[in-house]
C-alpha cells in the first residue's frame, strides 16, 4: 500500500478541483436562490371567452407583483408568462408546448375543460408542474385520474350542492328545476345534481336543455310555467338566454326565484339583465370587488391597486395565482424539488388557510377543489349583488 | 430562359415533377422534412403537426369543393367521424392505429356519400346548407350517444407501433407527416386520371360533363367520398395528435377556416391549399411573436395587443382576396414565372 504523498501537482490539482467544487456549488445555490419560479398560462384574451381571461390575465399579474414586491417565494421571483389562446385548444396546447420550451414552468393556468383534459395526460408525463385553470369540470375534481390539476374552488356539481342546500334550508321540499345548455359544460352537474336534490327531498321537477346562446326560448318558458318550480338555476351559460327566459317567466307571472353559477355571477354581467336581474341570486366562492362585510385585507390591497371594479374573473385569476405560488412556497419550505407531486402534495397541505379575505371562510384542499361558495342575490337599488348567505362549505 | 420542356418517353410526360429543378426542390423539401424534427423545439414540431393535418383536410376540401365544384360545410363534422371511429375502435377494440386510421376515414367517405345524394339537385349555397345540417346531425349524434362519451367526449390512449407510445409531437411528427405527404401526393396524382378530369370537366359546366359522358351523380358523389376520405384520415391524425375527442373538438367555425384555406391558398390547385392552410394555421401564432419582441419595452403587449393581432388577420385575408384574388399560389406562380422568362420580363 502507497501512502499519499502530497507533492505540488496533487496539490494544485486538489486546491482546483475544490475550487471548481465549491465555485459549481456556489453557483448552483445563488442560481436556485435567484432564479425565477415561472406561471405559464394559456389565457383567453380574445375570443368568446375573452370577458374573463382579460380579467384573469389582470388578477395573476397583480397577485404576483404583490408577491415579487414582497421578497417573491424564498427570494425566488415568481415569473408570469403567458400567451393568447382564443380559447381554442389547439393554440392552447401550442402556447402550452411554446411557453414550455422557453422556460422552466413550474405553474400552469389553462383556459378551458378541453385544454386540461388535453394536456393532463402531458402533465403527468413531465412531472414538473401543477395546473389550475378557469375549467370547474366536475370531470377534472378526480385527485387519481388528474393528479396534477386543480381548481381555485368549487367544481360545477359542488356549486349546485351550495345551491341546492341553501334552497332545502330557504324552502324545505321545494321544487326546483335546472336549466342548462347542450354543451359539455351545461351538462356537467345534472346527473349528480339531480341526485343530491334527491337526498336533500327537493323536488326535481323540470329539466331543460337548450342550445347555448340560444335566443327563442318561448317553447322553453312554457315547460318551464307548467313545472312551477320555486327555483330555477341556470347552467352552462354566461348570459344568453338567461335574460329572456326570465323576462318572459316573470311576464308569464311566473314566481320562481332564479340562479345562476360561477361564470354568469359577474355583477356587470348581471347588471346586463336589466329589469330580469332583480333578485337574481348564485353562487360565489370569492367576495365581490366592493364587499366590504368581514376583513378582507387582499381586497383592501385591491381596492388601493385597482380603484375601479374588477370582475370575478380578475378574482378568479387573482385567488388561482394565490394558492398556486402557496404551494410552491410550502414545497420550497419543506425543502422539496419543485415537481409536480411535490407541488401538488404542497397544495394539499393547505389546511385552514387564510386568503386575506377572498374566500370568506379558511380554506382547505384536500383534493382537486376548494368547495366553499356563498350564494348572493343581486339588490336593483344598490346595482350589486348582495350576500343572501354565509359560507357554505361542503 | 426556358423555351420547352422536351420529353422523349411516356414515362417523362407522365412525370408529375418533370423539370430537374423541381426534382432538386421536392429532395431539398424532404431533406429539410427529414431534418426538421431533430432541430425544432417541441413546440415548432407541434405546429408543423397541426399543419400538417389541416393541411390533409383542406386539400380534401380543395378536391370536392376547388376541383367539383361543390361547396361543403361540412369537413369538420366528416373530419369528427374519422376522430370519434378512431377513438373508440382505440379504446374499446385497440386495434393497429394504421388500421383505425383507415377505417375511420372509410366511415368518413360513407358518411360523405349520403351527405353528397343532395349534390345533384342543389347547388352552391343550398349545397352548403345541406352539409351544414348533416354537420347538425352529427354533432347531435356525437354529443348525445353513449358510445362517443356524450357531451364529455372521449379520452384515448397514444397510438402505438411495436409498443412504443406516439405520443410527443417528435414521434407524431413521424406518423403525422408521411401520412399528408401521401396524401397529397394521392390527390395530385387523382387529378391526372380520369376521375380528377372528371371533377373538374363537372366543376367547370356540368351539363356539358355529362354530354360529354361523365356520369354526374357517380362523379359529384365520388368526389364526396374522396374529399371526406381526406377529412376522416385528418381527423383521425387529429384524435391521435390531441388525444380527447369531444363534440365541441370540431365546431362549424372547422370549416369554415378549411373553406378559407382553400379560398386564400387558391382553389383548384394542390399547392394553393397546403399553402392556405398552411398561412392560416401558423399566420395567427406567428403574429403572437409580435407581442413577445415588444413585452421587453412594453410590460404588457400581450393583452394590449391581443385584439390587434385578430384584426391584423382579419385584414390579411382581406388583402389577399383583394389583391391576390387567385390566392397565395399565384404569388408563388409570378415567382415561377418570372425566373422561367428571366431575363425577359412578362
Amino acid at each position: 500500500m502507497t501512502a499519499f504523498e502530497p507533492n505540488r501537482r496533487r496539490i494544485i490539482a486538489g486546491t482546483a478541483a475544490a475550487a471548481g467544487a465549491m465555485a459549481f456549488g456556489f453557483g448552483r445555490a445563488s442560481a436556485q436562490a435567484g432564479a425565477p419560479i415561472v406561471l405559464g398560462g394559456s389565457i383567453p384574451l380574445t375570443g368568446v371567452f375573452a370577458f374573463a381571461g382579460i380579467g384573469i390575465h389582470a388578477g395573476i399579474q397583480d397577485y404576483l407583483k404583490i408577491l415579487n414586491d414582497g421578497g417573491g417565494i424564498k427570494g425566488r421571483p415568481v415569473k408570469y408568462v403567458a400567451e393568447d389562446t382564443a380559447y381554442k385548444v389547439d393554440a392552447s396546447v401550442a402556447a402550452f408546448n411554446k411557453i414550455n420550451s422557453q422556460e422552466k414552468v413550474s405553474l400552469y393556468y389553462g383556459d378551458s375543460t378541453g385544454f386540461a383534459k388535453t394536456i393532463n395526460s402531458e402533465l403527468d408525463r413531465r412531472g414538473t408542474m401543477i395546473m389550475a385553470g378557469a375549467s370547474f369540470a366536475t370531470e377534472l375534481n378526480d385527485p387519481k385520474k388528474y393528479p396534477l390539476q386543480f381548481m381555485a374552488g368549487p367544481d360545477y356539481t359542488e356549486m349546485f350542492g351550495i345551491l341546492l342546500r341553501y334552497i332545502a334550508k330557504e324552502k324545505p321540499g321545494a321544487r326546483v328545476a335546472f336549466v342548462y345548455s347542450d354543451t359539455e359544460f351545461g351538462r356537467d352537474p345534472i346527473v349528480l345534481g339531480e341526485a343530491l336534490a334527491k337526498e336533500l327531498k327537493l323536488a326535481v321537477v323540470e329539466k331543460i336543455v337548450t342550445p347555448p346562446g340560444s335566443v327563442d326560448v318561448s317553447t322553453e318558458v312554457l315547460k318551464l310555467r307548467r313545472a312551477n318550480p320555486d327555483f330555477t338555476i341556470f347552467h352552462g351559460y354566461v348570459l344568453a338566454p338567461i335574460p329572456e327566459f326570465i323576462t318572459q317567466a316573470k311576464q308569464m307571472g311566473m314566481r320562481s326565484a332564479f340562479m345562476g353559477t360561477f361564470w354568469t355571477m359577474d355583477n356587470s354581467t348581471v347588471q346586463r339583465m336589466g329589469d330580469a336581474a332583480e333578485g337574481f341570486m348564485g353562487v360565489m366562492p370569492y367576495r365581490y370587488y366592493y364587499d366590504r362585510d368581514g376583513s378582507a385585507p387582499m381586497l383592501d390591497r385591491i381596492r388601493q391597486m385597482r380603484p375601479d371594479y374588477q370582475s370575478t374573473g380578475y378574482l378568479q385569476g387573482f385567488v388561482t395565482a394565490m394558492l398556486l405560488t402557496e404551494a410552491a412556497k410550502r414545497t420550497l419550505d419543506a425543502g422539496k424539488d419543485l415537481t409536480g407531486p411535490n407541488l401538488k402534495a404542497g397544495l394539499n397541505s393547505i389546511k385552514d388557510f387564510d386568503t386575506g379575505g377572498l374566500f370568506g371562510v379558511p380554506i382547505s384542499i384536500p383534493g382537486n377543489s376548494v368547495p366553499v361558495g356563498r350564494i348572493y342575490r343581486f339588490d336593483a337599488k344598490a346595482k350589486q349583488m348582495q350576500p343572501a348567505s354565509d359560507w357554505i362549505k361542503l | 430562359m426556358r423555351i420547352g420542356t422536351l420529353k422523349t418517353s411516356y414515362a417523362a410526360d407522365e412525370a408529375l415533377f418533370d423539370t430537374a429543378l423541381q426534382r432538386g426542390l421536392l429532395v431539398a423539401l424532404l431533406v429539410a422534412a427529414v431534418v426538421f424534427p431533430f432541430v425544432a423545439s417541441p413546440y415548432w414540431l407541434f405546429l408543423a403537426c397541426l399543419c400538417a393535418i389541416n393541411v390533409a383536410s383542406a386539400t380534401g376540401l380543395n378536391l370536392l369543393t376547388g376541383y367539383t365544384g361543390l361547396v361543403s360545410l361540412g369537413q369538420a363534422a366528416f373530419m369528427s367521424v374519422g376522430a370519434y371511429t378512431v377513438a373508440v375502435l382505440e379504446i374499446r377494440l385497440g386495434t393497429p392505429f394504421a388500421l383505425n386510421l383507415l377505417i375511420g376515414a372509410g366511415l368518413a367517405a360513407a358518411i360523405g356519400i349520403l351527405v353528397g345524394i343532395p349534390s345533384l339537385r342543389v347547388k352552391g349555397l343550398y349545397l352548403a346548407i345541406a352539409t351544414i345540417a348533416a354537420s347538425v346531425i352529427l354533432h347531435f349524434l356525437f354529443s348525445h350517444w353513449t358510445l362517443t362519451g356524450e357531451a364529455r367526449g372521449l379520452s384515448m390512449p397514444p397510438a402505438r407501433l411495436f409498443g412504443i407510445a406516439i405520443d410527443q409531437p417528435f414521434s407524431l411528427y413521424w406518423l403525422i407527416m408521411p401520412v399528408t405527404m401521401l396524401m397529397v401526393l394521392g390527390a395530385a396524382n387523382l387529378l391526372r386520371t380520369r376521375i380528377g378530369r372528371a371533377f373538374i370537366a363537372v366543376r367547370d359546366r356540368d351539363i356539358s360533363a355529362e354530354v360529354l359522358g361523365i356520369p354526374l351523380l357517380r362523379t359529384k358523389l365520388t368526389s364526396f367520398a374522396i374529399s371526406s376520405f381526406y377529412a376522416g384520415l385528418a381527423g383521425g391524425l387529429w384524435a391521435y395528435f390531441f388525444r380527447v375527442v369531444t363534440p365541441e373538438s370540431f365546431p362549424l367555425d372547422n370549416s369554415i377556416f378549411y373553406l378559407a384555406a382553400i379560398i386564400v391558398g387558391g382553389m383548384g390547385t394542390i399547392l394553393g391549399g397546403i399553402l392556405g392552410a398552411v398561412f392560416m394555421t401558423l399566420v395567427p401564432e406567428l403574429l403572437k411573436f409580435g407581442a413577445n419582441w415588444l413585452t421587453p419595452i412594453y410590460p404588457d403587449a400581450l393583452s394590449a395587443l391581443a385584439p390587434v393581432r385578430t384584426i391584423v388577420f382579419g385584414a390579411l385575408i382581406v388583402g389577399f382576396l383583394i389583391f391576390e384574388p387567385r390566392g397565395l399560389v399565384e404569388i408563388w406562380v409570378r415567382i415561377r414565372r418570372f425566373f422561367h422568362l428571366w431575363p425577359f420580363r412578362t
